[in-house]
């Protein structure tokens, strides 16, 4: 491979892995915040008992999320300088609000979060995963006008060699965005409520003691995911009618089989979900047999948001911005083979382990069920392993 | 404009040396201190309910340099390119053992998490004293010449004095030593110096590569008003967990 190559493969690693964990992050952030706010209304613990086994998870699954989206934000100076350099008056824009108005109070908020349990008053506790809900959206809103630039350069022209910005609103309301965000936000829904749906079905399949607990998650689940689900295929499809399809998908294998992937399955799993499960949904969780299908189904939804983002990726090749800036122009002047391979080594390596570390931590989560949970804990006299049952 | 930016730009980066270094000298002095388990984990939880806070100045610098100085940006991270790629990995390890340390228990589990979060700070902040060593060079120095390595000892003894003043004040007497919170001001504000003579340094020529009026328009336009919701989150932070009566509980989450 040359540099370009290791380039572009760093690029798609890192970005992979920070998508894998930010679609469920989109996710379960709402549904955490709906049980959070469910569980200050009525007081119940079973309500308690749900915000803070879904938080935990969704609070484990955020950390890698962090990490991963790091190496995401810096990785374009060290590799893509020419892309700042040619296009940096457009394109940073988005990015550095995405950072100051979005993931700046995400993480701030999050933090009041997680560690104000049992000191921030109820209905500030509450605001705060909402903030962060509200945050995560604004940021993933961003990064899509970001990306989206890139698909289709909008609201700038060519000037002295460079680009530079002429009508920020052009950016807010491109084509390539206005189809694609939804899009996104509904698969983030989808995948969440897929993992709600998968974990409950693990836990009533064993005969878990927390039936009411897992049956009113499946439920929650597959209400979200048909939702999910729903809006995600309607901006999908929509998408065609304002993208070029023959320029991006045709003579493109790479980008044309992510897309066949994305919508086979998208399409079959759209209609098990909207045309099977939701219709069944209040005999689910006591049919044991459809268990395993529902366990099973669990990883797709992760499978299909990798295969779209390759897709619209793939899709803009050779292109950095679309007919614009072409990658190899975009790639960092003088960067070698041997500084690529390394730190591909490096963040590969790192952010795999901790990755597959990550994965084994929530599925502990999700084989313990909602005991011993360390999100909200309010005495180290609270057992962290009450039953090895396992 | 270009000098509103600026400010905002210098007080992000210089706020992150005196925020985030107090969690870097926490992570440093992990090895020192805490001798036990126990405390070990008086003295994460002691930095825990900052750490989301003040670690995400960096990535504020960071989109602050992309839409303001973006041909900077490139020149900056990539004429660093070892070190950022160091200090990035270093970053993620410190996190990883903070999220991960008390996920399960088992001394052999928490130790490789521990000791990810004292390496990880370490590379951080040693890294920080090589990059503003080439920074200050405008990068034709080679960020291991001698000068950098001693700026990268300099930068590490600051923020472990800082973190060591910090847990003083947080946990007061925990760790043989009580400060006030008028210390912990002038710790960060000593732990902020190595960044603000390099921006005091560079300010002509930032001010000079700074992107277009239209492009830091829409910028001010959008973010300028968020600004105090920034500043009254973390002010947010600061109150909630200020020491005192029930100043930090355990378990903590990390």
């Amino acid at each position: 491979m040359d540099v370009l190559d290791l380039a572009r493969t760093q690029f798609a690693v890192t970005g992979s892995l920070h998508f894998l964990f930010v679609v469920l992050t989109l996710g379960l952030a709402p549904l955490v915040a709906i049980m959070h706010t469910r569980w200050a209304i009525s007081g119940k613990p079973l309500d308690e008992a749900m915000t803070r086994f879904w938080g935990q998870i969704y609070v484990i699954n955020y950390a890698l999320g962090i990490v991963t989206g790091l190496v995401m934000e810096f990785q374009f100076g060290l590799s893509w300088s020419g892309l700042s350099h040619y296009a940096g008056d457009v394109f940073g824009a988005p990015l550095a609000m995405e950072t100051l108005i979005a993931f700046f109070l995400e993480s701030t908020f999050l933090g009041l979060w997680i560690f104000g349990w049992h000191r921030l008053p109820k209905g500030l506790h509450v605001a705060c995963i909402w903030l962060v809900t509200l945050t995560a959206y604004a940021s993933a809103f961003f990064i899509m006008v970001a990306n989206s630039y890139l698909q289709n350069p909008a609201g700038s022209v060519v000037r002295g060699g460079r680009m530079e910005l002429v009508d920020f609103g052009a950016l807010l309301t491109n084509p390539s965005l206005v189809f694609a965000f939804p899009h996104v936000v509904g698969a983030g829904l989808f995948t969440g409520a897929m993992v709600l749906v998968g974990a409950s079905a693990y836990q009533l399949r064993r005969r878990t003691e927390h039936v009411e607990f897992f049956t009113k998650s499946m439920r929650t689940g597959v209400t979200t995911a048909a939702i999910g689900i729903f809006v995600t295929m309607g901006f999908g499809y929509a998408q065609f009618a304002v993208i070029p399809v023959e320029d991006k998908f045709s003579g493109n294998v790479g980008a044309a089989i992510g897309l066949a992937i994305m919508m086979e399955i998208g399409q079959l799993l759209g209609l098990i979900v909207l045309l099977v499960m939701l219709p069944m949904i209040r005999g689910l969780p006591r049919r044991r047999w459809t268990h395993p299908i529902l366990i099973a189904m669990t990883p797709l939804p992760f499978v299909l948001s990798i295969a779209g983002w390759i897709a619209r990726e793939v899709g803009r090749q050779p292109w950095m911005i679309w007919e614009k800036l072409t990658v190899a122009d975009a790639m960092s002047p003088g960067l070698t083979s041997g500084m690529v391979t390394a730190s591909l080594i490096g963040f590969a390596a790192v952010l795999g382990l901790l990755a597959v570390v990550d994965y084994v931590l929530i599925a502990r989560v999700i084989r313990r069920g909602p005991q011993g949970l360390d999100l909200g804990s309010s005495s180290a006299r609270e057992p962290r392993t009450p039953v090895l049952s396992y | 404009m270009e000098m509103i930016w600026l400010v905002f730009f210098a007080v992000l980066l210089a706020g992150y040396f005196a925020l985030e270094g107090f969690d870097l000298g926490v992570g440093l002095l992990l090895p020192f201190l805490g001798r036990t388990r126990e405390g070990r984990d008086r003295m994460v939880a002691a930095v825990a309910p900052y750490v989301l806070a003040n670690e995400v100045w960096l990535v504020a610098v960071a989109g602050t340099m992309f839409g303001v100085y973006p041909l900077l940006e490139g020149e900056v991270l990539f004429g660093l390119y070892p070190v950022v790629v160091a200090m990035l990995l270093s970053w993620v390890l410190r996190d990883a053992g903070l999220w991960f340390r008390r996920r399960i228990d088992g001394p052999r589990w928490r130790g490789f998490w521990d000791a990810a979060i004292a390496f990880g700070s370490l590379g951080l902040s040693f890294g920080w004293g090589m990059a503003l060593y080439a920074a200050a060079t405008g990068f034709e120095a080679s960020p291991v010449h001698p000068v950098g390595l001693m700026l990268g000892v300099v930068v590490t003894l600051l923020f472990a004095w800082h973190g060591w003043t910090f847990l003083a004040w947080r946990a007061p007497g925990d760790f043989g030593a009580t400060r006030s919170g008028r210390a912990l001001l002038l710790s960060g504000a000593v732990a902020a110096l190595p960044a603000a003579g390099v921006l005091a340094g560079a300010a002509p020529y930032l001010l000079e590569h700074s992107a277009p009026a239209a492009t830091l328009n829409v910028l001010s336009l959008m973010v300028l008003p968020f600004a105090p919701i920034m500043l009254g989150a973390q002010l947010w932070v600061w109150r909630t967990f200020r020491p005192g009566k029930d100043a930090f509980r355990l378990p903590s989450f990390f």
